[in-house]
């Protein structure tokens, strides 16, 4: 039972505490990309620091909804971590959802984040909203639907399980439907976490902003639960691509040399995704908002082919 | 026994890496990105050829896997990029089916192909997943035929039911004789030479290489 409190607690303390460190990985990796210095790969923490200590400025007109949405988005999140495997594959809550409650998670921190940019009325807040939205509902049908291709092959939705057994499968893991899942994921991740093709992270003021035209009313303690919260769960959507499809090395013991080991490679994991992401994002250009259906449909289709292909190459 | 093992899960994945540059082509809206993953696709087809002839340990199929990486890997999409910027055409492809339907008629695609190949009961699973792709991969062509209206993209369709059609002979038989493959080669070059040498006349006849424009009047 200790243990159980004991590993539950360690990961929110990783996730907590790797989320600013890989944004700042990806925003160097970017700066050196673009042969540009770039701030230090520990500056998302003294920026949160820093908004910690600040006050924050409040629209008169707003309602409750705009103080409760940064906590009620960071508690989602992190709820979703609890149930996401990070450093090891059988996670003690793992009983108490699957990968569609990820999803709904995703979803509910989204949502209350969008009806708080509805809320203080501003003209940027209500666009980032419908934007947010609009895309939402175009990930949300292929995220699922590109994890189910794995699930059905180790049937059951259940995420902790999925990893552990796609570990404990080896190389043999690796199929078409893997690889068709794989790649609609990653593009899924992309949207999922705002970056280049979809939404520019390093915008402050562009007509074509969507997250940070979301929390452009938020100012000082609750800018940083918002950014906190967003970069959780990029480093949770970059798990689960890591942990869902290549899990080797995850620990399914508990035992510190396992753990150890299992935490080095899961950081390896995520830094190499965030190179990629870094790459992809200076290599191509943002797109244009009504352009973005196709991207995310060519995901949903090769997340239907990986369905496809996973009943041809298992004989159905 | 584990090396063929290795090399048949090794084809299904080079596989679904076609399939995924099929969709790449059905997906992209610029000619350029077109080509490319017409050139990925056939760089793919020839890692397939490459890992049949290692694993039956035929030479004349080695051959084949070089002709396929020279002549459609490079030859031939240098080919459209010259042609694209000689004529200096428009870089955005103009469609009758928009991007996401004809994504999913590409998904309907392959699903049909997927329910032809089983009522064949074909005996092992990579033989059937590599017919299946091959199936698509041909239907999807004729589909990017009829649904886009550049001359190029015809061209690149017709491209894409021969790479099919190598898919699914090179994967099921383990390949043709080799003076039939040297054959079909030869067809697909001279073809795409004339279809290019055909696609500048379009041009310079109607200053367009819309297929649209071939139905009005020139007196």
């Amino acid at each position: 039972m200790l243990t159980q409190f004991a590993i539950v607690i360690f990961q929110v303390i990783i996730i907590l505490a790797l989320a600013p460190l890989l944004s700042g990985i990806i925003k160097k990796v970017k700066a050196f990309l673009q042969m540009r210095k770039g701030p230090g790969i520990f500056q998302p923490y003294y920026d949160i620091a820093k908004l910690l200590r600040k006050d924050s400025v409040v629209s008169e007109n707003v309602s409750w909804i705009f103080h409760a949405a940064p906590i009620i988005s960071f508690v989602a999140v992190l709820t979703a971590g609890l149930i996401i495997p990070v450093y090891i594959s059988n996670m003690p809550f793992s009983f108490a959802g699957d990968l569609i409650a990820v999803v709904y998670l995703f979803a509910l921190a989204r949502f209350f984040i969008a009806l708080a940019s509805l809320d203080a009325g501003s003209s940027f807040g209500g666009m980032g909203g419908s934007r947010e939205m609009f895309i939402s509902s175009l990930v949300e049908p292929a995220m699922m639907l590109s994890i189910f291709a794995i699930a059905l092959n180790v049937g059951t939705t259940n995420l902790s399980v999925i990893s552990g057994a796609v570990s404990s499968m080896g190389l043999d893991a690796i199929s078409p439907y893997h690889l068709l899942a794989f790649v609609a994921l990653f593009i899924i991740a992309i949207a999922e976490t705002g970056r280049i093709p979809v939404d520019n992270p390093a915008t402050h003021l562009e007509l074509t902003m969507i997250h940070e035209a979301m929390i452009l009313e938020y100012s000082g303690k609750q800018l940083a639960i918002v950014e906190l919260g967003a970069m959780m769960k990029q480093l949770l959507v970059f798990s689960l691509l890591a942990n869902i499809f290549f899990p080797w090395g995850i620990a399914s013991e508990l035992s510190a040399a396992g753990i150890a080991l299992s935490l080095i490679v899961f950081i390896i994991k995520i830094v190499v995704i965030g190179v990629v992401i870094a790459m992809v994002e200076t290599s191509t250009a943002k797109w244009r908002l009504f352009r973005l259906p196709n991207l995310l449909s060519i995901s949903l289709m090769l997340s239907f082919l990986a369905l496809i292909s996973f009943i041809i190459v298992k004989g159905g | 026994m584990s090396e063929l093992v290795f090399g048949s899960k090794m084809m299904q994945l080079l596989i679904a890496l076609i399939l995924v540059s099929t969709f790449m082509i059905l997906g992209s809206t610029r000619l350029y990105s077109c080509v490319r993953a017409f050139g990925i696709q056939s760089f793919l087809l020839a890692g397939v050829a490459g890992i049949v002839a290692y694993s039956t340990g035929k030479s004349d199929i080695y051959i084949v896997a070089i002709l396929t990486l020279v002549i459609k890997a490079a030859v031939i999409p240098y080919i459209f990029i010259y042609i694209i910027r000689e004529i200096k055409v428009k870089r955005e492809i103009a469609l009758y089916v928009n991007i996401s339907p004809s994504l999913i008629i590409g998904g309907v695609l392959v699903v049909i192909s997927y329910y032809l190949v089983r009522s064949i009961n074909i005996r092992t699973e990579l033989s059937s997943f590599a017919l299946s792709a091959s199936i698509s991969l041909v239907s999807i062509g004729l589909f990017i035929m009829i649904s886009r209206k550049k001359a190029i993209m015809q061209m690149l369709g017709i491209l894409l039911m021969e790479n099919g059609l190598f898919l699914g002979a090179i994967s099921l038989t383990y390949g043709m004789p080799l003076l039939v493959e040297l054959g079909i080669f030869f067809d697909v070059l001279i073809g795409v030479l004339i279809m290019g040498i055909l696609i500048f006349r379009i041009n310079r006849t109607f200053e367009s290489i819309d297929t649209d424009m071939l139905k009005t009047l020139i007196g």
